[in-house]
C-alpha cells in the first residue's frame, strides 16, 4: 500500500442529544470550547489533518443530531465510516444505557464488512462536572464486554483526554481503512482466499 | 391594495386603489408650483363606470369625509381613513380640486416604471410621457399590480419596464384576480394572440417580430393560467405555429441579438424579475383597522405582507394575526376578552408542570426526559444574541417555561429539537410570555408535521423539494442525483426550522412573516429552497461537488444569504413553474393549485411529453426507493 496516497478517514460521532458530541468535535478540531454552540440540526462534519505513525491523514468527523426521531436521517451519513465514536455523559446514566442501541443501530445501518472487528471508541464526557453518575469502572466493564472497545474519560470543556482519544480514533480508523484499501486494491487475491459467499458478492466488481 | 367593494354602489364614483406618498414629478401643462408636491395616486371608478388614474395633492385629501360634495362623499372607506391621516384642512377647496390630475384609463396608451421601480410615467399619446409620479415609499409595483387589474398590457421587449395597453380589462374578471396571481410574463395572452393574428398581415414585419418573440413563449410554453384552462384556442395556436415556422426560416437571416432563439422543447418560461415591495407600514396597518379594530381586507393585508413584509414597529401586532392568535375579524373588545381567556389558560397549563413535585417527577421518566431535553436546548439557543446571552439570563427561563408549558399543551408531540429555534425569535420580538406562547402554538400548527415521530412530514417535504427542483432546475437535480444527494438531506435543517439557522434574527423575521401569509401558493418554503439551490447551481455543477462537498457548501451558506433577493427569485421561480406548459398535476398538488387531472388531458398530444412524464415518474420512484432504503420506510 502506498504512503503517497492521500488517506481520508471517516469518523462518525454518535450518542444522545446533549452529551457533548459537537463540543468534543470542536475541541479536537478547533481547540475551543464554547457554551454558545447550537444544538445540531441535520448533519455536519469538520476535517482535520493528523499524523499517525508518520503518515499524514485527514480525519473527516461527522456530527449528527441526537434526538431519537432524527436518527433515521443520520444513518444516511454512516456509510463508508472507518471508525465510530460513541459518547455518553458521565452525569446522565440514561445516555450510558443508550450506548448499546447506538452501537447496534450503527452496525445495522453502516453494515461494515467485518462488524465484529469494526473499530469503536467510547467517550465518557463531562468529567469536569462533580455530579458524576456513571463510574469509570462501570463504563470500563461494559467496554471490555464489547470486544474490548477503547474507553476514554473526557471533558470537552476543559480539553481533558480529547487529543489522546482522537489519536486513538485516528489510528484505529486508519487500520480499518488500510484493511479496506487492501481489499479494494487486490480484490483478486482476496477473492482467491475468500469463501464462496464473498466471491459471489463481489463477483461483479472484478470484471477487470 | 385594491379594495374590492362589499358595499357596491355602482352609480357613484369610488376609489379602487389608493397609494399615498406619491410626488408629482412632471405633468405637461401644469404650473411648476404643483411639481414635487405630495399626494395620493388612486385608481378611481367614475360615476359612468369608466376608470381613471387620479392624483390628489395632499392638502385636498384632508377634506372632511362628511363633506356634502357628491363626488367625495362616496369615496371608499380606505380612502376616507387615509385622508384623515395626512395634512391639514385647506380653505380653498375649489382651487385644490382643480389641481387633481386625471388620466382616463380608456385613453391610457402606455406606461412604464423607472428609477428602480420608484417612478411611474404615463402616456396617452405616443411619444410623450405626460405624467411622472415618484413613489416616496418605493412601492410603485403595488400600484402597478393593481393597475394591471384594469388594463390589459404587454411588455415591450427592449424595455421590460414599459407596458403597452392593449385594452382595458373587463372588471368582473379583474376583480377575481389578486395581483400575486397576475401572469407576469404572458399577460393577457388571448388578446395579444388575436390582435396579432388579425393584424399580422397589415403590420410591418419588424414590429411584429418583436411581439412574436414574445408569442413564442405563449405558444410553446402555453398559457395555462392559474385557473388551469388554456385560453389559446387550438386554431390560433395552429395558425401561429405555421406563421412561426415561416418566421423561423427568416430568423436565421434577420435575427439580431435582441431576439431569443426559439426553442421547441418544453422548457420553463423565462424567469420574471419581481421586485420586492415596501414593508406594511404603521399608517397603512392603522388605516386597515375599522373603527372597532377589525381587519376586513385580510387578503389585501396578506398580499402586502407577502410583497414586502411588515415594518418592525408593528410586527408585534401583525404577527398575532398571521400566527392565528388573533382572528382578523375580532373587534378590539373581543380580542381583549380572548387575551384574558388565553392568559388564564396559559397559566393553568404552566401550573400543571410547575406544581409537579420532585417525587412525582422521579416516577415520570417521560416527563423527566423532556424536561432535560428542553433545558439542554434552551442553553444552546441563540446564546450569541444579546437577548439570550450571558449566565442566568431571565429570557432563557422564559424560553424554558414556554417550551415546558407547550409540552403540557401538546403532550403527544412534546418537545422536539428545533422548537427552541422556532420560539426564540418570537420571544425576542413579542417579549410577553403569554403572547409568545400562543403565537408559538400558531407557528407550530403550521409546521407540526416537521416534528412527526416517524419523520414522515420531513420525508415528504424532502421528496417534494426534489420534485420541484427537478422541474425548476433539472440540471441541478440531475447533478445531485448523480452524487447520491437526490434525497436532499442536506436541506434538512432549512426545512425543519424554516431557515432559522441560515439567517440573522432580522432576516428570519422578514422571511417568516412572508411565509406565514401562505402566498403565493402552498409550500412556498420549498420554492425558497429551490431558489437558494438554483443560485448555487453553477458552483455545485461546475465544481463537480460530491456528496460531502454539497452538504458542506449548503451548510456554509448559513448567514451568507440575502433574504430579499431569495424571496424575489423564489417568486420568479414560482411564476416560471405555474406557467410552464408541461406543468404536471404532481407539482400542482405540491403547490396546492387545482389539478387538471379531472379533465383528461389530450393523451396523444405529444409523445415527448408522455416520455417526459415516464422519466419523471421513474425518477421519483428512484428517489422514493432511495429514501425508503435510507430511512427504513
Ligand atoms: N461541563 C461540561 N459541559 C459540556 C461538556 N461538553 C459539552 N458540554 C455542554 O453540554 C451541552 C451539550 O453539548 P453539545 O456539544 O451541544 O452536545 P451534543 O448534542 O452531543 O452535540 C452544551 O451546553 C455544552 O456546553 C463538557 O465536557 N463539560
Ligand atoms: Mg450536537
Amino acid at each position: 500500500m502506498s504512503s503517497r496516497k492521500k488517506v481520508l478517514l471517516k469518523v462518525i460521532i454518535l450518542g444522545d442529544s446533549g452529551v457533548g458530541k459537537t463540543s468534543l468535535m470542536n475541541q479536537f478540531v478547533n481547540k475551543k470550547f464554547s457554551n454558545q454552540y447550537k444544538a445540531t440540526i441535520g448533519a455536519d462534519f469538520l476535517t482535520k489533518e493528523v499524523i499517525v505513525d508518520d503518515r499524514i491523514v485527514t480525519m473527516q468527523i461527522w456530527d449528527t443530531a441526537g434526538q431519537e426521531r432524527f436518527q433515521s436521517l443520520g444513518v444516511a451519513f454512516y456509510r463508508g465510516a472507518d471508525c465510530c465514536v460513541l459518547v455518553f455523559d458521565v452525569t446522565a446514566p440514561n445516555t450510558f444505557k443508550s450506548l448499546e442501541s447506538w452501537r447496534d443501530e450503527f452496525l445495522i445501518q453502516a453494515s461494515p464488512r467485518a462488524p465484529e472487528n469494526f473499530p469503536f471508541v467510547i467517550l465518557g464526557n463531562k468529567v469536569d462536572l462533580d455530579n458524576r453518575a456513571v463510574s469509570a469502572k462501570r463504563a470500563q466493564q461494559w467496554c471490555q464486554s464489547k470486544n474490548d472497545i477503547p474507553y476514554f474519560e473526557t471533558s470537552a470543556k476543559e480539553a481533558v483526554n480529547v487529543e489522546l482519544a482522537f489519536q486513538t480514533i485516528a489510528r484505529n480508523a486508519l487500520a480499518q481503512e488500510t484493511e479496506a484499501e487492501l481489499y479494494n486494491e487486490f480484490p483478486d487475491q482476496i477473492k482467491l482466499n475468500a469463501n464462496d459467499n464473498n466471491r459471489n458478492r463481489d463477483g461483479d466488481n472484478c470484471a477487470c | 391594495m385594491s379594495c374590492s367593494s362589499s358595499e357596491d354602489v355602482p352609480d357613484q364614483c369610488k376609489d379602487l386603489f389608493t397609494q399615498d406618498g406619491v410626488l408629482l414629478k412632471a405633468c405637461i401643462g401644469r404650473p411648476i408650483i404643483d411639481l414635487n408636491s405630495i399626494g395620493m395616486l388612486c385608481i378611481v371608478q367614475n360615476v359612468d363606470g369608466g376608470k381613471c388614474i387620479e392624483w390628489r395633492p395632499n392638502d385636498l385629501i384632508t377634506i372632511d369625509s362628511d363633506s356634502q360634495d357628491q363626488e367625495w362623499a362616496v369615496v371608499h372607506t380606505i380612502g376616507r381613513r387615509q385622508r384623515t391621516l395626512s395634512g391639514n384642512m385647506t380653505s380653498d377647496y375649489a382651487a385644490a380640486r382643480a389641481r387633481i390630475i386625471r388620466i382616463q384609463i380608456d385613453e391610457l396608451k402606455t406606461f412604464r416604471m423607472t428609477r428602480n421601480n420608484q417612478q411611474m410615467q404615463f402616456s396617452t399619446k405616443p411619444g410623450v410621457w405626460q405624467n411622472t409620479f415618484y413613489f416616496q415609499h418605493g412601492n410603485a409595483e403595488i400600484f402597478l399590480a393593481s393597475l394591471k387589474n384594469y388594463v390589459k398590457t404587454v411588455k415591450t421587449r427592449h424595455d421590460r419596464n414599459t407596458y403597452v395597453v392593449v385594452e382595458p380589462t373587463n372588471e368582473a374578471q379583474a376583480l377575481n384576480r389578486s395581483f400575486a396571481e397576475l401572469d407576469i410574463f404572458t399577460e393577457n395572452t388571448t388578446d395579444v394572440v388575436w390582435n396579432l393574428v388579425s393584424n399580422f398581415k397589415q403590420r410591418p414585419y419588424e414590429t411584429t417580430l418583436e411581439a412574436f418573440s414574445k408569442l413564442t413563449d405563449i405558444v410553446y410554453y402555453g398559457n395555462e393560467g392559474l385557473n388551469g384552462k388554456r385560453d389559446v384556442s387550438d386554431e390560433v395556436a395552429d395558425l401561429l405555429s405555421k406563421s412561426m415556422s415561416a418566421l423561423e426560416d427568416n430568423t436565421s437571416v434577420t435575427k439580431s441579438d435582441d431576439y431569443e432563439v426559439i426553442s421547441v422543447k418544453p422548457t420553463l418560461p423565462p424567469r420574471p424579475c419581481i421586485p420586492r415591495g415596501a414593508p406594511l407600514s404603521t399608517e397603512k396597518w392603522e388605516g386597515l383597522l375599522d373603527p372597532d379594530g377589525r381587519i376586513l381586507e385580510v387578503d389585501g393585508v396578506r398580499q402586502l405582507i407577502f410583497r414586502g413584509g411588515v415594518a418592525h414597529s408593528i410586527r408585534h401586532s401583525v404577527w398575532k394575526y398571521l400566527l392565528d392568535y388573533h382572528p382578523w375579524s375580532y373587534t378590539h373588545a373581543k380580542i381583549k376578552s380572548l387575551q384574558k381567556k388565553r392568559t388564564e389558560e396559559y397559566f393553568t397549563m404552566k401550573l400543571q408542570w410547575k406544581s409537579m413535585t420532585e417525587k412525582q417527577e422521579s416516577r415520570f421518566s417521560e416527563y423527566r426526559e423532556r424536561k432535560s431535553l428542553v433545558e439542554k436546548d434552551v442553553n444552546r439557543t441563540d446564546r450569541t444574541h444579546p437577548f439570550f446571552a450571558g449566565d442566568d439570563n431571565p429570557n432563557l427561563v422564559t424560553l424554558e417555561d414556554i417550551l415546558m408549558t407547550y409540552v403540557m399543551y401538546n403532550f403527544d408531540l412534546g418537545y422536539v429539537q428545533g422548537m427552541s429555534d422556532i420560539l426564540a425569535p418570537l420571544l425576542l420580538l413579542l417579549g410577553n410570555e403569554v403572547d409568545t406562547f400562543w403565537c408559538f402554538v400558531g407557528f407550530m400548527e403550521k409546521i407540526a408535521s416537521n416534528f412527526d415521530m416517524d419523520q414522515a412530514g420531513m420525508k415528504q417535504q424532502l421528496l417534494n423539494l426534489q420534485l420541484l427542483l427537478s422541474f425548476a432546475s433539472p440540471d441541478l437535480a440531475k447533478h445531485l442525483a448523480s452524487k447520491d444527494s437526490g434525497n436532499m438531506y442536506f436541506c434538512f435543517r432549512w426545512l425543519l426550522v424554516w431557515f432559522k439557522r441560515e439567517f440573522s434574527h432580522r432576516d428570519i423575521m422578514r422571511l417568516w412573516e412572508v411565509l406565514w401569509t401562505g402566498l403565493p401558493c402552498a409550500n412556498f418554503h420549498l420554492i425558497i429552497s429551490v431558489a437558494i439551490l438554483d443560485a448555487e447551481k453553477d458552483v455545485l455543477i461546475s465544481g463537480d461537488y460530491g456528496f460531502t462537498e454539497i452538504l458542506k457548501h449548503v451548510n456554509d451558506l448559513s448567514m451568507c444569504l440575502d433574504v430579499d433577493k431569495i424571496l424575489s427569485t423564489a417568486e420568479g421561480i414560482y411564476h416560471q413553474i405555474i406557467s410552464a406548459p408541461h406543468l404536471t398535476d404532481q407539482i400542482r398538488i405540491i403547490l396546492g393549485i387545482p389539478t387538471v387531472g379531472g379533465r383528461p388531458e389530450p393523451e396523444p398530444s405529444s409523445s415527448e411529453e408522455t416520455n417526459g412524464k415516464t422519466d419523471e415518474q421513474s425518477d421519483m420512484e428512484e428517489v422514493m426507493y432511495q429514501i425508503g432504503l435510507d430511512m427504513n420506510f
